[in-house]
């Protein structure tokens, strides 16, 4: 495998879905072992970009770079971890049946690693309890255990922390500082800005392109706020007086 | 009470509804397309059945004039409508009943007219196809009163130059079956079919149902995150639900046999066999077009248009050589025409599989057909 330094390389990527532009040349590069944030609302192309990192799509123009390897790309995804939405799982089977079905999809057949990532989730005991009687934070929990559970080299995360009380998010992100100091990338998208301010480096995300990228503290200052939120809103209109012109 | 909350809702129920054009379209077409099936299939006037006859009666002299009582029995068969006489020579009757084509064969010996003469009794031998055994039975008694009237022309006949004692003449059917016996009746004709329609009916709507849930909820997408390919997952769902289809068609069979009583007379392997490639197919089906459902609610229409429409053309009441000839090309694309014909060749014939491989080898044509429409579908995503 190419040892190239990155963990993802996105390099000017278009896709489309009908009329509908959801990535317009995005350019993007994470380094293994980052812990890489992608913010923006509702639309902005966080999901899409998320996708075509999984496997999912093949993009319209551009190319999308994972572990090395040209996505899509079936070999690469056992080293993946997809984190989806939390409707995402078989609801009439158990915490552990759920999670060792994917990790065995995976090529992971070792009971430790399933039982590592429910306790890692906090759900050891409710390991054996059908997913439908789980409440909605519980199951977002499941998701990410899934997500987790075959130690993969790159994590894509999409909003894994809406409806985790802030106590379980604390422990979550103590664990990624944890598997990032071994090497581990991952990528969260998010709108939880709270959470942006862990993300090593963050990438504003709007209409499809990658308005700004740095450490949360630089946007700050190129946006001339103290305030995460304040910044992308500035640094949006910013871009939109500059196609103005 | 307020009727206004009631009415609103109602308003509401009816714009759902109207949002639905599919299953507006489905309202409307669907009973009109069904009941015209329906309605060509109860008026429709069965497909001739075909009587044989292979006369080598010599006849007797009586009284310097040759009788043939042979020839009269013709003349009596071919008083009747209800099937059509074909004179046969006894190779053409033996290759006209194995392929079918004859419902059932009357052999008149050299010696005919002499036993009837000798035995005042007018033994009339029939050999019934019987793959069919409500059409057997349908003929059997149309023969009883053949033999009947036979007898009567023969007495009027043999009375008179004779010593003039009358007498009586007994009509006597010696019957034979070359498939399953006069034991049989509707329900073993019907119980191949039958079998074949509910494997066919659970596993696809099982299937559908199934993997509409798999593509709602997400997990499908989550699926196409993991190394599994889609030929793999179709696989998967394929061996899954094969275990469940094996054990319906099983518990299926073994009721029918043991239970309800029906007759069988093929090698239960080769049902389990024909069963086996249905499963596939109506597993495939069932991931095939369950992309054409946005919810539960649209697969249940699949069961008018999917699921009666075999029952009514596939050959599980209606014959399809019985069918009007516009309606026999339907019948001719439905995958179940061929389970139900293979099943029953098996059952009621005790056919093997090589003698049903044309039935089989459509079904399997369908089968290869939506494994590659279904492979496609769950590709999709990967594709796009």
């Amino acid at each position: 495998m190419n040892e190239s330094p990155y963990a993802v390389e996105v390099v000017d990527v278009h896709k489309c879905f009908g009329p509908i532009q959801a990535l317009r040349g995005v350019t993007l590069r994470v380094r293994r072992g980052e812990i890489y944030g992608l913010l923006g609302p509702n639309g902005a192309g966080k999901s899409t970009l998320i996708r075509l990192l999984a496997g999912l799509y093949r993009p319209d123009a551009g190319s999308v770079t994972v572990l090395g390897r040209p996505m899509p790309n079936k070999e690469v995804l056992a080293q993946l971890g997809y984190m989806t939405q939390a409707t995402a799982l078989y609801s009439e089977l158990t915490v552990w049946q759920n999670v060792s079905f994917f990790a065995g999809l995976m090529g992971c057949r070792d009971e430790r690693s399933i039982a590592a990532a429910i306790e890692f989730v906090s759900l050891t005991e409710r390991a054996h309890s059908r997913v439908n009687t789980l409440s909605g934070g519980m199951r977002q929990r499941v998701s990410l255990a899934i997500a987790v559970a075959h130690r993969p080299a790159l994590i894509l995360l999409d909003e894994p922390t809406v409806g985790v009380d802030p106590q379980l998010r604390a422990q979550f992100w103590e664990h990624f500082r944890t598997i990032t100091g071994q090497g581990v990338t991952l990528i969260v998208s998010s709108h939880v800005m709270d959470e942006a301010e862990r993300c090593d480096r963050l990438g504003f995300l709007r209409n499809g392109q990658l308005i700004a990228e740095g450490t949360a503290e630089s946007l700050r200052q190129a946006a001339g706020t103290t305030n995460l939120e304040e910044a992308f809103l500035r640094l949006a209109e910013r871009q939109e007086e500059v196609h103005a012109l | 009470m307020s009727i206004t909350r009631s009415l609103i809702l109602a308003r509401r129920v009816i714009l759902q509804m109207l949002a639905d054009r599919r299953t507006l379209a489905l309202i409307v077409v669907v009973p009109m397309i069904l009941l015209s099936f329906l309605g060509v299939l109860i008026r429709a006037d069965p497909a001739e059945r075909v009587v044989g006859v292979v006369n080598q009666d010599n006849g007797v002299s009586l009284g310097g004039t040759t009788v043939n009582l042979g020839e009269r029995l013709i003349a009596v068969l071919q008083g009747f409508e209800e099937f059509s006489t074909r004179p046969m020579n006894p190779a053409e009757a033996r290759r006209e009943l194995d392929a079918g084509d004859a419902d059932a064969v009357i052999t008149l010996g050299p010696d005919f007219t002499q036993q009837v003469l000798q035995t005042r009794t007018l033994t009339l031998a029939v050999e019934f196809e019987g793959s069919n055994p409500m059409i057997a039975e349908q003929l059997r008694k149309m023969l009883e009163r053949v033999a009947l009237q036979a007898a009567n022309v023969s007495l009027a006949l043999l009375a008179a130059p004779a010593s003039g004692e009358a007498g009586e003449l007994r009509a006597v059917l010696d019957a034979s079956y070359l498939h399953s016996g006069p034991e049989y009746d509707t329900l073993d004709y019907m119980a191949p079919a039958l079998v074949s329609f509910f494997v066919f009916l659970f596993v696809f709507l099982l299937t559908c149902l199934a993997f509409l849930r798999e593509r709602l909820a997400g997990t499908l997408e989550r699926l196409q995150a993991t190394p599994i390919r889609s030929y793999e997952i179709i696989i998967g769902y394929m061996l899954g639900f094969l275990v469940f289809g094996i054990v319906q068609g099983a518990v299926t069979l073994l009721f029918t046999i043991y239970v309800l009583d029906i007759h069988y007379a093929g090698n239960l392997l080769n049902i389990v066999a024909v069963e086996l490639l249905l499963v596939v197919l109506s597993v495939n089906l069932g991931i095939f077009l369950s992309t054409f459902a946005q919810n539960e609610f649209q697969v249940l229409q699949f069961i008018p248009l999917v699921v009666v429409s075999q029952g009514l053309l596939g050959g599980v009441v209606w014959q399809v050589e019985d069918m009007p000839a516009a309606l026999q090309p339907f019948s001719r694309l439905m995958p179940l025409t061929y389970a139900t014909r293979a099943l029953r060749d098996v059952m009621i014939k005790g056919e093997g599989l090589s003698n049903v491989a044309g039935s089989l080898l459509v079904l399997l044509a369908f089968a290869v057909l939506v494994i590659a429409l279904s492979s496609r579908v769950t590709a999709r995503a990967q594709g796009s």
